[in-house]
């Protein structure tokens, strides 16, 4: 008896340590045969398979040192990379987007890389300072430039040809919370009813069209209503840092137009297909024909032309508004994770995704805008070299441009943007309403 | 008193009453001993957590810096949030949709595969299969399937010359496609629940109902639904009871949307502690949420208890 006893207790006791095993998840990931894994995070598949290429070359030139991608897509990556900072447990190097970088810096979970840039003498005078800039904070420096982005209008060159149009007429746009302008008198055109009827003519049925003219899609605003907004002279907060103000009448007018391209002119493709976060990008929905054109980020490079290969697309201005043109322009930094186990190697890690070998990879694969200015030709020659003119990005940038908003209300405003735009877009919540209440929910955050 | 009954035990018997406390000390050191490994993961996985939620719901933290005892606080503010309110309506309109759908739909096929019938055994395994199945997959393809435009539900609806609606995006429609979604997943475990409880049911006390001259229908509402109390019981609490913790199906179909039509208790708490990272007031909405689980429980066990027979006999 009692050695059965005994026994269980035996059993008891080995359950426990294993179960007592099970919380140290982030051990895993320690040394496997002498060799240090890094986990590496991002939130962009389309960026991955290149820069995976030139991070294959990294561990052959470190031979102790591997590195494991980490990919969630942007609605689940802040909710995983902040539940994993809480645990301890987060990626040794990581995205860092400018939204989410003054509560990490206030909280002190990303590495300050100044000594380390003086002690290895990196030179970061390469780097556009109105990229590299934003990440310092009293001398200290909490990310280096990974890129640059701006919005542009990404056309399906078939559809602008059954339409009867060159990629021609799609400059010199313009558009007014009016009548739309000239700007809506194209998608009209590109806009295809089942009988072939297009917007605008006799006859045409806006209950079973074939072709939008346009795709919007956007989670937080960066790819619709922000650039309209900018367009029109609407302001997002009083000041960096400051109060929203996007019940301001200009502001107002913007999200109105974006409601009105769909439910209004019958020109954009239904929120209910392209609500996020369940609506497929919007390669897929141009590339399957459903909307002629689409506003798009230009990390989405990749994305429309493996949607529509061998000259199937190409990229044209966003139209100008009543005070005139502008893009969102925004910029990533890699971060290196203050608690990380392994702070030698996440630093030679991070020397390469901020070197110049590795961003002229990933440059040359058309993937994203490069951080370093000198590289700007390689990321415009890889796509003129496909067919794709896409200088209209970096002129842009140039241009008249916002960043994203400057706040340490960034999870409450991207939290309920998506739900209260979702229901604007559905034609459920009006333009004033829901500009009333995201900028009180969101200044609410705000201590 | 004692000390006569002490004085009446022969010595042979004093004996055998230690001998039988050995025992019996002996059988519950085993029965503790074997209980010891459930028991401890039961402590520590699920008893020690709720007091952590407790004693979270106590401070304001959002999971990175340092905690912030606000007594009750959060509790207040939550009394006040419209929000909170109506989520907890809306898991409620889910529990009020999903439960007796179920249920009945359970207990008419449980009922239907009573009888030996041809490829009986086939169907139970094919009502059972969505049981078997990931929520989360089958979350989206059931997206799929209520697409506007390119589902199979509004296609079909076509045929007919009927515009179906836009299911999930539509607040009146969001809960009812959910809810109906997992009525699908469920009634499968639910009928094989009440199957066996049907299969327990003696055959000899239909036969004596059947000479005593009883219709099928009395001997329904008479034998069978009595006797399948214990089963009926269990599948109503645990059910239930997983019916107010709705999460997943939410999460991947409308994300508590459109205009929180959806947004239920647990999804609140996961977006309150997930997305906005307010981890002390998410623990305050759990313990919500335990309460009311607590009481509805507590309600089920106070109404069956007294009908319930569990030896046929």
């Amino acid at each position: 008896m009692s050695r059965k006893i005994a026994l269980s207790a035996v059993a008891a006791a080995a359950l426990l340590s294993l179960a007592a095993c099970g919380g140290g998840g982030a051990d895993d990931s320690d040394s496997t045969g002498g060799a240090v894994t890094l986990r590496y995070a991002m939130w962009d598949e389309v960026q991955k398979p290149p820069i995976e290429q030139s991070i294959r070359e990294f561990e052959k030139a470190h031979p102790g040192i591997k590195v494991q991608i980490e990919l969630n897509n942007w609605n689940d990556y802040w909710s995983k990379l902040q539940t994993q900072l809480a645990g301890r447990s987060a990626p040794d190097v990581f995205w860092d987007h400018v939204s989410y970088f003054p509560k990490f810096s206030k909280e002190g979970v990303l590495t300050d890389l100044a000594p380390l840039i003086a002690q290895d003498k990196v030179d970061t005078s390469i780097y556009d300072p109105k990229l590299a800039e934003g990440w310092k904070v009293d001398g200290k420096v909490y990310g280096l430039p990974k890129d640059w982005d701006t919005i542009g209008l990404f056309y399906s060159t078939k559809a602008l040809k059954d339409a009867g149009l060159t990629p021609a007429d799609l400059d010199g746009l313009t558009w007014n919370p009016a009548d739309g302008g000239t700007f809506v008198k194209t998608l009209q055109k590109l806009t295809v009813d089942e009988n072939g009827k297009r917007a605008g003519e006799p006859g045409f049925d806006p209950k079973k069209i074939k072709q939008y003219g346009l795709a919007m899609q956007a989670p937080t605003g960066q790819q619709d209503w922000w650039n309209f907004a900018l367009q029109n002279g609407c302001k997002l907060q009083d000041k960096p840092w400051g109060r929203w103000t996007i019940d301001q009448p200009a502001c107002v007018q913007a999200i109105q137009f974006v409601q009105d391209l769909r439910l209004k002119y019958h020109v954009a493709v239904p929120a209910t297909v392209t609500n996020p976060p369940n609506g497929p990008s919007l390669d897929q929905v141009v590339g399957r024909g459903e909307a002629a054109t689409a506003m798009d980020g230009s990390w989405m490079l990749r994305a429309f032309d493996t949607a529509l290969p061998n000259g199937g697309f190409g990229v044209a201005d966003l139209p100008a508004g009543p005070v005139g043109k502008g893009s969102v322009y925004n910029g990533l930094t890699e971060a290196v994770y203050a608690g990380t186990k392994h702070p030698k190697e996440a630093w030679e890690l991070l020397k390469w995704l901020i070197s110049e070998r590795h961003q002229k990879a990933v440059a040359q694969a058309g993937a994203v805008w490069p951080g370093i200015t000198s590289l700007n030709d390689v990321f415009a020659d890889a796509w003129k070299a496909k067919g794709v003119d896409v200088t209209g990005f970096k002129k842009a940038a140039e241009g008249t441009t916002m960043g994203y908003p400057l706040t340490e209300a960034a999870d409450v405003y991207n939290v309920k943007a998506l739900d209260i735009f979702n229901q604007v877009w559905l034609g459920q919540l009006s333009p004033q309403d829901a500009a009333q209440k995201i900028t009180t929910e969101a200044n609410a955050a705000i201590k | 008193m004692t000390d006569n009954i002490t004085y009446a035990q022969p010595v042979r018997g004093h004996r055998r009453v230690e001998r039988r406390l050995a025992a019996r000390a002996r059988t519950v050191a085993e029965a503790y001993a074997l209980l010891a490994p459930s028991l401890a993961g039961f402590l520590l996985f699920l008893v020690a957590p709720i007091f952590g939620v407790a004693a979270l719901s106590l401070f304001d933290w959002n999971l990175m810096g340092a905690p912030s005892f606000v007594g009750l606080d959060n509790y207040r503010e939550l009394a006040a949030d419209s929000e909170v309110w109506r989520a907890v309506l809306n898991t409620i309109y889910y529990v009020v949709l999903n439960i007796p759908a179920q249920t009945v739909l359970a207990l008419l096929l449980a009922l239907a595969l009573n009888r030996r019938m041809r490829g009986g055994k086939v169907l139970r395994v094919v009502f059972v299969l969505p049981w078997m199945a990931m929520p989360v997959a089958l979350g989206i393809i059931w997206s799929w399937v209520f697409d506007p435009r390119y589902g199979a539900v509004n296609q079909l609806l076509g045929m007919v010359g009927i515009d179906g609606p836009n299911w999930l995006t539509d607040p009146a429609w969001a809960m009812p496609v959910i809810a109906s979604v997992n009525v699908w997943q469920y009634t499968g475990y639910t009928m094989l629940i009440l199957l066996a409880g049907l299969q327990a049911i003696p055959h000899t006390l239909y036969e004596a109902a059947a000479i005593d001259g009883t219709t099928p229908v009395q001997r329904f509402f008479m034998i069978t639904l009595p006797l399948l109390r214990p089963s009926l019981f269990f599948v109503l609490v645990t059910n239930t009871i997983g019916s107010f913790q709705i999460f997943d199906t939410v999460f991947v179909m409308t994300q508590g949307g459109p205009g929180g039509a959806t947004d239920v208790l647990n999804f609140h708490i996961y977006q309150q502690g997930f997305q906005l990272f307010r981890s002390g007031y998410a623990s305050a909405l759990a313990m919500v949420l335990f309460a009311l689980i607590l009481l509805v429980t507590a309600a089920q066990f106070l109404y069956f208890r007294k009908r319930t027979v569990y030896d046929f006999s």
